[in-house]
């Protein structure tokens, strides 16, 4: 086991904002809003991993989009927003399609995201191109606002 | 009289502006009541057009300075030369990164600008004429396990010197010069329950500069626990410390110093510092005639008294320095 940076200095899954969204006046899937749990902004290109699982169920990666500074990315495009910056103080959102979205109530909510440090190289690292690893991933029971 | 001058980078506050308890104009009050008038800054934390300075962030910047009489001085860049997925950032990419941080430190009215060792020395001596166009400082951060001696930051001092320019140089983090443990490193891991006898040997291997991997074997011979051994890798690395710290070598690369990291953890009862020795380290720095800002840089980010640790910071500052 490598070293791996863990700084939560607030909740990276935000608390009443998970809920579903409706497109056409049809529940087409849910969202909810996230934080980048680190000391410092950075760019998407940094993001390695994100997926979500909701009551023990993964999504599909085909069907989840980040939203930032009002645009929606697909995950495989992430890696390609080198000029695309997440603010520390800022929100993003993760929507997951999913007709019919999610039930009312309650819901246990695992969000993966890993990031690299990219001005700390891994100590130690052989390889070119090997950054410390950033832990954002978070978990919780989170409440359904609609 | 000296001609030192204290700051603040907003970087203390660390906890409190990405928890939400400070704002941006929060983070500058506090350095107000402080009592100090300049301030750096992380770009990467708080310029929320990054890498750019908005009109309206830049309307805030200059309405706080306005009313607190608290200014920016100084711009930390990250070089963030791992940013793409596939390889590394080129020079020629870091170099026209590393520009557009010039140009946005000097929007903001910051004479200096923090880079980081990603940037090489010869990147650094190619930065210098955007530096002087701009009036922005450039300096190199010399940061734990660096110090101002090893062969990494030798290599920048030999382009620095070659170069003859006044606008490149080193910005030295005080960690550099610890002398004993960090707080978190040795106090940290004996209430997380490290075994005393263990750590204590940990600490005298380091002070008897006993190579890392012996000392890493000697430490697993003797079945360290995983506390003791956290703390052994952070004694060799980030937050090291020396028996005799590289003063020698700071006094040798003060004429191309123009900005200061005063980092630390933890301000003891006696009003001093834990693991750094600014009793020998300020009288350096004020006797070779610097003429710039020392930063304090709290970086004890959990703690959650970062205002009061600052306070306490600059007044050891102010006492030894003779600043009323």
């Amino acid at each position: 086991m490598g070293l791996v940076m863990k700084l939560k200095f607030t909740d990276i899954l935000r608390d009443g904002t998970l809920r579903n969204y409706y497109v056409d006046g049809q529940k087409l899937g849910f969202q909810f809003d996230v934080r980048l749990g680190y000391y410092r902004g950075h760019f998407l290109s940094v993001i390695d991993e994100l997926s979500v699982e909701v009551d023990g169920e993964k999504a599909d990666a085909d069907d989840i989009t980040f939203c930032l500074n009002g645009k929606e990315f697909g995950i495989v495009e992430l890696k390609h927003q080198f000029s695309e910056f997440w603010n520390i103080i800022t929100p993003a959102t993760i929507k997951v399609h999913k007709p019919g979205g999610l039930t009312a109530g309650e819901h246990d909510v695992r969000l993966t995201l890993m990031l690299h440090s990219p001005y700390m190289p891994l100590p130690g690292a052989k390889e070119e191109h090997s950054y410390t690893p950033i832990d954002s991933c978070d978990q919780k029971i989170m409440a359904l606002a609609d | 009289m000296t001609k030192v001058k204290l700051g603040i980078t907003l970087y203390s506050f660390t906890r409190e502006y990405v928890s939400g308890e400070y704002t941006f104009e929060d983070c500058i009050r506090r350095c107000a009541e402080i009592g100090v008038d300049g301030y750096e800054l992380v770009a990467t934390q708080m310029i929320p057009s990054y890498p750019y300075i908005s009109e309206e962030f830049l309307g805030q910047v200059n309405r706080y300075a306005a009313e607190y009489g608290v200014r920016p001085v100084s711009y930390g860049a990250n070089t963030d030369r791992g940013m793409r997925f596939d390889r590394d950032l080129t020079d020629d990419e870091l170099f026209a990164r590393t520009v557009t941080d010039i140009k946005s430190a000097h929007k903001m009215g910051c004479k200096v600008m923090r880079a980081q060792y990603l940037l090489s020395p010869k990147n650094l001596v190619r930065i210098a004429p955007y530096g002087e166009a701009y009036n922005v400082k450039v300096g190199i951060e010399i940061h734990n396990p660096e110090t101002p001696s090893t062969p990494k930051m030798l290599e920048y001092l030999e382009a620095i010197e070659k170069s003859g320019s006044k606008y490149i140089g080193f910005v030295p983090d005080f960690g550099c010069f610890a002398d004993k443990p960090n707080v978190d490193s040795y106090y940290g891991a004996l209430e997380r329950g490290a075994n005393k006898e263990l750590l204590d040997y940990a600490v005298q291997l380091k002070y008897d500069d006993v190579p890392m991997p012996e000392a890493q074997k000697l430490l697993l011979e003797k079945n360290a626990d995983p506390q003791v051994m956290a703390s052994f890798f952070n004694m060799y690395g980030f937050l090291t410390f020396n028996k005799n710290p590289d003063f020698e070598g700071l006094k040798k690369i003060m004429p191309y110093c123009f900005h200061f990291h005063g980092k630390f953890h933890f301000m003891k009862e006696d009003g001093n510092e834990m693991s750094i020795p600014y009793d020998k380290i300020l009288p350096i720095i004020d006797e070779a005639g610097f003429d710039g800002y020392i930063v304090s840089e709290y970086e004890n980010h959990v703690s959650g008294q970062a205002f009061e640790m600052v306070k306490k910071h600059i007044e050891m500052e102010r006492r030894i320095l003779g600043i009323k």
